[in-house]
């Protein structure tokens, strides 16, 4: 294997690892504030990644506002999704399989509905930075991907500052960890709850506009986002802020090596099969801390 | 219940399903076969959702690898169809104790996310071993089941061997759920500790359960594969595995008969629901969601219930 | 002495905090022995360390002259060491006489394709359970709740059930943790009865309590306090140890 096939696959593989990487973090933000684990998170990418879609192509926004738009939307995606359906099975009191199942129905019906309404077609976004691209080396890679490291990168610090420092991240993490203590010292559990699924949805739209540029945007793109995304947030240990990041990135690189060595249509087997292995090994993922400490 | 009534409540059924195919249009009896084939597959889902606790996404999997099995034997080796049934069930639950004894120390949403990965991992392969599979183009000119030179070749005829089976593995569900071991899935259900207290192996149970749902699994594979002549990758993907455990929650997981109503729900209702166009697939997501959250028990736990507060004035 | 159940150096230690230190003694075969001590005193992790729930750090546990030390619950379950525990768990969504016919488990042999098949020995087996469970209903008083999910009868019959429960599996060893915790005077004294009862009928017995009361139908009692035994013998006798009357009894 030559030098720059190698680092041509790295590349590559960093740019699938933070895909996976940002769709895991907001799977993780989700649990972290619901123990849900929703399994329309890549949903959410695909609600942004057609908003930012048919707003260029059929309104002629321009680029920023259409995107801004775009990760609204999810925002607002995670918000009807939480009070319209989840609320009413949280007061029922729904077993984590039934959450699983709502969220997977939730994650057909979305993509049954942009079957219907855009049809079967992938769409392609336009990158930030165009189409140029980056060389290193003897490899390149695209400018778009280095956006998309550097706000992944961003995103995580953000999320990770605002469930350490501020109030209402606080609030969120500790209406999540003992709902009754948090209604006695007077949060709003019910609306923390909300704004957990609210800030899942702004994450998930932002990887849809990051993610439509790369792998086009089409209905059906969703749920194998959420497996990988998934596999990403385990493998990094689902409470660690960081561990969806690094996760994601573990198995991109696997996988892009799994392509070089081995041949493309493995790289979901093995990455699969590390998945499953992890679990049993490392039940509290790479980064080791543990789930039930829930910090 | 008086036996007249009692007479009714079973009667009434089995004279319905009995003149139903005769009744229906060829399509409707097609589907309904597809039912049977899928309340063989889902029983074993629901069973070990509804008793073990166990989400498995897996269930494709060895639906795949009965059909490739009664395919690989009939077509290209000419060996009569129940070699290919055994063989496939053999694989299936050899398979399922080898995988199932590391995987179902995971629980939880870990548990249900292996599994999706192993049916995720199953998907590939068939794609990717074409060498034995056919891949897309797949396998055909499958044999029918033929047995004494009876053929089972239309929708009609396998509608008649498909429910029968799948009424005698509902049977034995039932007798297993109420006896020693059956007893024993419901307690560590309740409470794992208090089970182990007793002597049970936990454990142990669990991969029991996973490797009979994929015997079950298996066995409507190969009789898949009887019926439709033909196999691809297509059949056996993630998706199928989802409308698996979909008619087990649909259905009902706490009762034996839940997975049979299921079945019917995913196999007639997108058919009926395909008349309203494309947004048909959105009516049927909307449907499994309103399922969720309005019947926890599904169909068959909401008609018991109803049943049992009726009784009860 | 021929002990049935032999603890011998038992340490174990949370964080940095030792819990149990070296801990030594035995339950001989048919006595109804009494381990009591203060809130805190490591009542609860000798007893999961005994019944597998929690592997020790140090020590051995002896059952029957064999080392179990690292034997998994179930294990432990079917050479005859039985448990119960502080909140009773009784299998909620089971009837009561569910329950009791569960405690039978250990005792039968068939198989799940048996089960299915309802094979003769199935059959029996389950003539066999609902026997068993009558029996043990009459005699502990849950006749009239048989049909019940077990969740849903008062707690101090959850406790009934879950004592019924092990009896039914004819346990060699039946270790019971606190088990007069939510009972009144009038059932406390049911329970002394009912525990002296299944004595003389050859059940031995752990009988983990702080409560006085209860644990004078021991015939001999250990009393563990900051991890260690500090006194072993008769009730009456443990009642005059000057250590024991300040560590335990606070006068």
């Amino acid at each position: 294997m030559s030098l720059s096939l190698l680092l041509q696959s790295v590349l590559s593989g960093l740019t699938n690892g933070f895909v996976y990487g940002l769709v895991g973090l907001g799977l993780a933000c989700i649990f972290r504030g619901t123990r849900i684990i929703n399994a329309m998170q890549g949903d959410f990418a695909l609600i942004g990644g057609i908003t930012a879609v048919l707003l260029l192509e059929r309104f002629g926004w321009p680029m920023a506002p259409a995107f801004a738009a775009a990760v609204a939307i999810g925002g607002i995606a995670g918000w009807l999704m939480e009070v319209l359906l989840i609320r009413p099975l949280h007061r029922r009191a729904g077993s984590e399989d039934s959450y699983l199942l709502l969220t997977l129905g939730v994650a057909f019906a979305v993509s049954a509905l942009v079957l219907y309404t855009v049809g079967r077609d992938s769409h392609s976004l336009p990158g930030l930075g165009g189409e140029g691209i980056v060389v290193i080396g003897d490899a390149a890679i695209r400018t778009h991907a280095v956006w998309l490291i550097a706000i992944s990168l961003a995103t995580m610090g953000a999320l990770r500052l605002f469930f350490a420092k501020t109030a209402l991240g606080l609030s969120m993490m500790a209406a999540a960890l003992d709902a009754e203590g948090a209604l006695t010292t007077g949060i709003n559990v019910p609306l923390m709850r909300t704004l957990t699924f609210v800030l899942g949805g702004l994450v998930g739209g932002l990887t849809g506009v990051l993610v439509g540029p790369l792998v086009t945007v089409y209905f059906d793109m969703g749920l194998l986002l959420t497996l990988k995304g998934f596999a990403a947030a385990i493998l990094g240990g689902l409470a660690n802020p960081m561990g969806a990041i690094v996760g994601g990135v573990t198995l991109g690189l696997l996988e892009s090596l799994a392509i070089v060595t081995v041949s493309s249509g493995y790289k979901d087997v093995i990455a699969m099969a590390i998945l499953i292995v992890i679990m049993i090994a490392m039940p509290n993922g790479l980064l080791g801390r543990r789930l039930r400490q829930g910090g | 219940m008086s036996p007249l009534r009692r007479a009714l409540v079973w009667g009434i059924p089995f004279l319905v399903w009995a003149a139903l195919p005769f009744i229906a249009t060829r399509h409707i009896v097609d589907l309904l076969v597809f039912a049977g084939l899928y309340t063989i597959a889902g029983l074993g889902v629901a069973f070990l959702l509804g008793q073990c606790g166990i989400v498995s996404l897996a269930q494709s999997v060895f639906y795949g690898i009965g059909a490739y099995c009664t395919a690989w034997f009939c077509v290209h080796k000419g060996l009569p169809s129940p070699v290919g049934v055994a063989a496939g069930i053999a694989l299936s639950t050899a398979i399922a104790a080898l995988v199932g004894w590391p995987v179902l120390r995971l629980s939880g949403y870990f548990l249900a996310l292996a599994t999706l990965a192993l049916g995720i991992i199953g998907q590939v392969l068939f794609l990717e071993w074409d060498w034995l599979t056919g891949g897309t183009l797949g396998i055909g000119g499958i044999p029918r089941i033929a047995p004494f030179g009876f053929a089972f070749d239309t929708p009609l005829r396998f509608y008649f061997l498909v429910w029968p089976i799948a009424l005698l593995l509902l049977v034995l569900h039932h007798n297993l759920l109420h006896s020693r071991n059956g007893l024993a899935l419901r307690a560590m259900r309740d409470s794992p500790e208090a089970a182990a207290v007793l002597g049970l192996d936990i454990h142990k149970l669990k991969v029991q359960m996973f490797v009979l749902s994929a015997a079950l699994g298996s066995a409507a594979g190969s009789l898949f594969a009887h019926y439709v002549t033909f196999v691809s990758v297509d059949s056996f993907a993630i998706d199928r595995a989802i409308s698996f455990l979909l008619l087990a929650v649909l259905g009902g997981v706490y009762t034996v008969w839940g997975p049979v109503l299921g079945a019917l729900f995913i196999t007639v209702l997108p058919q009926w629901l395909s008349r309203l166009g494309d947004i048909h697939a959105f009516v049927f997501a909307a449907a499994l969601i309103a399922a969720v959250i309005l019947l926890p028990e599904g169909f068959g736990g909401a008609i018991r219930n109803w049943w049992r507060a009726r009784a009860a004035k | 002495m021929n002990s049935l159940l032999q603890v011998a150096e038992v340490s174990h230690s949370f964080g940095g905090l030792h819990v149990l230190r070296s801990v030594d003694f035995g339950v001989p075969a048919g006595s109804l022995t009494g381990l009591i001590g203060p809130n805190g005193a490591g009542k609860s992790t000798l007893f999961n360390i005994i019944s597998g729930f929690l592997p020790p750090q140090r020590g051995t546990v002896r059952f029957d002259g064999r080392d179990i030390t690292r034997d998994p619950v179930q294990t432990r379950s079917r050479a005859g060491l039985v448990r119960t525990f502080q909140t009773p768990k009784v299998f909620a969504r089971l009837s009561v006489r569910e329950n009791l016919m569960i405690g039978c488990y250990r005792h039968l042999a068939s198989g799940v394709a048996g089960n299915m098949l309802r094979s003769h020995r199935s059959r029996v087996e389950m003539e066999l359970m609902h026997a068993q469970a009558a029996e043990a209903g009459e005699r502990f008083g849950l006749s009239e709740v048989m049909e019940r999910p077990a969740g849903q009868v008062p707690a101090g019959m959850q406790r009934l059930v879950e004592l019924a429960r092990g009896c039914v599996s004819r346990p060699r060893l039946l270790m019971l943790d606190e088990p007069s915790s939510g009972l009144n005077t009038t059932e406390i004294g049911h329970l002394r009865e009912l525990l002296q009862r299944l004595n003389r009928e050859g059940i031995t017995i752990l009988l983990v309590s702080h409560d006085m009361h209860l644990v004078d139908v021991a015939s001999r009692v250990h009393v563990l306090c900051f991890g260690s035994i500090i006194a072993s013998g008769a009730m009456a006798q443990i009642k005059q140890d000057e250590r024991v009357r300040q560590a335990y009894l606070g006068i």
